[in-house]
């Protein structure tokens, strides 16, 4: 044990430097995935016909195929037609449109757990359909959907090491590294499942401490 | 002896449910426990199982005691109808009925399921033996649940309050079962209000008050000539149809 | 294409042998923590935790390069012990879940009947259990159907490393190649979660059907 610790110090600094790169690809991923995802689910309660069957089918896709799937076709695939990423903002794009149909799903059943009242008491104001969404729906849809949003956000943590398959140096690659370096395989894994553990059990804190933040009685 | 209790406490953080209950049951009796609610009449049914572990205490039937040893097989001889009926939500009706002899009385497949026809048939439900619990109505659940308790041929059955999560036109079908059983000779010990099974089938009335017994007797003293002022008051307000 | 089908079946056998491990443990699991002394449930909380905060990327490398050391195994048995143990931990979740929302009277009569808690769980919780499970379970299929392309790393030839090792034997079609892989995924969850609806609604209790569809 105390071998492990001496090798984990030793190897640390060079592991914990590929964290920048997690977590700005986990950040930038959430943000396109709350965006897109946002209007997907507006797409997929408002929208007209042909709108609502184009959202239904990204949806689907995206939550019937495996990410890594998705982010070969993004960084090996595109290229072929002329679109060319590095392995990061492929992995940013996979990640995000990824994650951006199974949050349009939790948006979408957190807007329909609004009363129906509560967009009649708009739209009775004076409010359009649009102001009555923004104003009254979605603020109380968004803290419905908090928990649901948390988890997701913890999986894709951890979903982001699936960019070390595309070449990405975030610290499952840099592990992987230190690992043909050393040889001590199962030593550099355990350090960096250790650090996953800790980094989502710390997001999940900080999530939850919002969660509280920004609670209303009676929602 | 069927059934001897003996000085049973009990106690919940500092609040003692039952101060110390004693009584006894001869075979073929029927006893009813009546009382406010809130002074420990469930808790003493479940003692008796023990499904509730009692304090202190001692349970004894048919001269052997309950322990933690024999509970399963003890479990056997003293079934228990509850209040909210219970029945098992994946089986059907007869299944319900057939299960005990089944599994624990080491029946086979069509013994058992002859004995539960022949069970449901005596609470009347033969016509509903394939029906889920869900499909069926609250009297109906109840009487179906007495059918799985017959099914274990036990020397005893505890009634903890049968009819009273049932709607009032419901309540009918489940006594009139209970009086047949008694006049059957089924040994019956049965928390109730039901006056009418009181008055009609009970052998004793045993009356308690905040986890004591405060008065016992055959039913025409206790509702004639009440010796305790709690007693007479408390059977004024249910007879008037008050709360409870 | 003959390979891609190939490719298709050693991922379907790695996702049959890891969701049957994942479910006999999970179930073990539960039972544990839902029912077991404390000296029991936290171990297996312990192990479940562990086990849902690591990624899957992480716990294949670590089975395949990691305790390799110790215990010689292929690439497929890797995977089936990373992705199959961390199925257990998300599995274990969701029976967790269906046990507790067994009526506490349906232990309550069992016992009062004469049964041990053996007896109880086995033949009256359980089946009420497992008839709730199904649902959440149709979740954890589609998850792990998609989880199973993740052992490429460990080079298990599954159906995306065959799709890679065409593109790199073809020099091309590469977009093609990909979208025929990823529809194969996707007709696979389909037809699982169809089957799983299937058996939901055919083990139905009169008065418990599902409502709305799939």
């Amino acid at each position: 044990m105390s071998e492990w610790f001496d090798f984990a110090i030793e190897h640390l600094p060079y592991v914990l430097q590929g964290i920048p790169t997690t977590l700005g690809l986990w950040a930038s991923a959430m943000v396109i995935g709350a965006a897109l995802g946002l209007v997907l689910a507006w797409a997929r309660i408002y929208g007209s016909r042909p709108i609502y069957l184009a959202a239904t089918v990204y949806v689907e896709i995206f939550r019937g195929t495996p990410m890594l799937v998705q982010m070969l076709f993004i960084y090996l695939g595109l290229p072929e037609i002329g679109i060319v990423f590095d392995p990061l903002t492929a992995a940013i794009i996979a990640i995000g449109l990824n994650t951006a149909a199974y949050q349009a799903e939790y948006f979408r059943g957190a807007v329909r757990s609004v009363p129906v009242g509560q967009m009649a008491a708009a739209r009775a104001l004076g409010m359009g359909q649009f102001q009555g969404f923004k104003n009254i729906i979605l603020p109380q849809a968004l803290r419905r959907v908090i928990p649901q949003w948390s988890n997701e956000a913890i999986l894709e943590l951890k979903y982001t090491s699936i960019a070390y398959a595309i070449g990405v140096t975030e610290i499952t690659a840099r592990a992987e590294k230190i690992g043909y370096e050393t040889f001590q395989f199962f030593e550099v894994f355990l350090l960096i499942a250790a650090i996953y553990v800790v980094m989502t059990s710390v997001v999940a804190q900080i999530l939850l401490f919002v969660e509280k933040r920004v609670s209303v009685p009676g929602l | 002896m069927l059934l001897r209790v003996e000085n049973i406490h009990k106690s919940y953080g500092d609040a003692e449910i039952l101060k110390g209950v004693s009584f006894d049951m001869e075979p073929g009796q029927s006893k009813v426990i009546m009382g406010p609610s809130g002074t420990g009449k469930s808790t003493l049914l479940r003692c008796i199982n023990h499904l509730t572990e009692p304090d202190q205490g001692h349970v004894f039937v048919d001269g052997e005691e309950l322990t933690s040893k024999n509970l399963n097989a003890m479990r056997q001889k003293v079934a228990f109808v509850f209040q909210d009926f219970n029945l098992f939500t994946h089986l059907r009706t007869v299944d319900n009925v057939a299960i005990g002899p089944r599994k624990l009385r080491g029946f086979d497949k069509k013994a058992a399921l002859d004995l539960a026809y022949q069970e449901l048939d005596r609470v009347g439900l033969s016509d509903r033996a394939d029906a889920y619990p869900a499909e069926l109505s609250g009297g109906q659940q109840q009487r179906a649940s007495i059918a799985r308790a017959l099914a274990m041929e036990p020397k005893l059955i505890l009634f903890d309050e049968p009819t009273s999560a049932l709607d009032p036109e419901l309540t009918g079908e489940v006594v009139s079962v209970m009086n047949k059983l008694a006049s059957e000779g089924m040994t019956m010990l049965v928390v109730s209000h039901e006056i009418g099974f009181a008055r009609q089938a009970a052998d004793e009335i045993i009356f308690m008050e905040g986890g004591k017994i405060i008065e016992q007797g055959p039913p025409s003293q206790i509702f004639e000539a009440p010796q305790q002022d709690r007693t007479r008051a408390f059977l004024n307000v249910i007879e008037h149809g008050g709360h409870e | 294409m003959p390979y891609l089908v190939h490719g298709l079946s050693v991922a379907i056998a790695l996702l049959v042998c890891l969701l049957s491990l994942g479910l006999v443990l999970g179930l073990l699991l539960s039972v544990a923590e839902v029912y077991g002394h404390w000296t029991l449930r936290i171990p297996c909380t312990v192990f479940e935790r562990i086990f849902r905060g690591i990624p899957a990327i992480v716990l294949l490398l670590l089975f395949y390069y990691g305790v390799t050391d110790f215990i010689e195994m292929g690439s497929f048995m890797a995977a089936v012990l990373a992705l199959g143990l961390r199925s257990a931990a998300y599995q274990s979740q969701i029976f967790r879940g269906a046990f507790l929302s067994v009526p506490q009277g349906q232990m309550m009569a069992a016992r009062a009947m004469g049964m041990n808690k053996f007896q109880a769980i086995r033949d009256i919780v359980l089946p009420q259990a497992l008839r709730m499970s199904i649902g959440p379970w149709t979740n954890e299929f589609s998850s792990e159907l998609k989880a199973t392309s993740l052992a490429y790393v460990i080079g298990v030839v599954e159906l995306t490393r065959q799709a890679k090792y065409i593109i790199s034997n073809t020099q091309g079609n590469i977009l093609i190649v990909f979208a025929v892989v990823a529809l194969m995924y996707f007709i696979v969850n389909r037809a699982g979660n169809w089957a799983l609806y299937r058996l939901e609604n055919r083990l139905a209790l009169p008065g418990f059907e599902h409502r709305g569809d799939a």
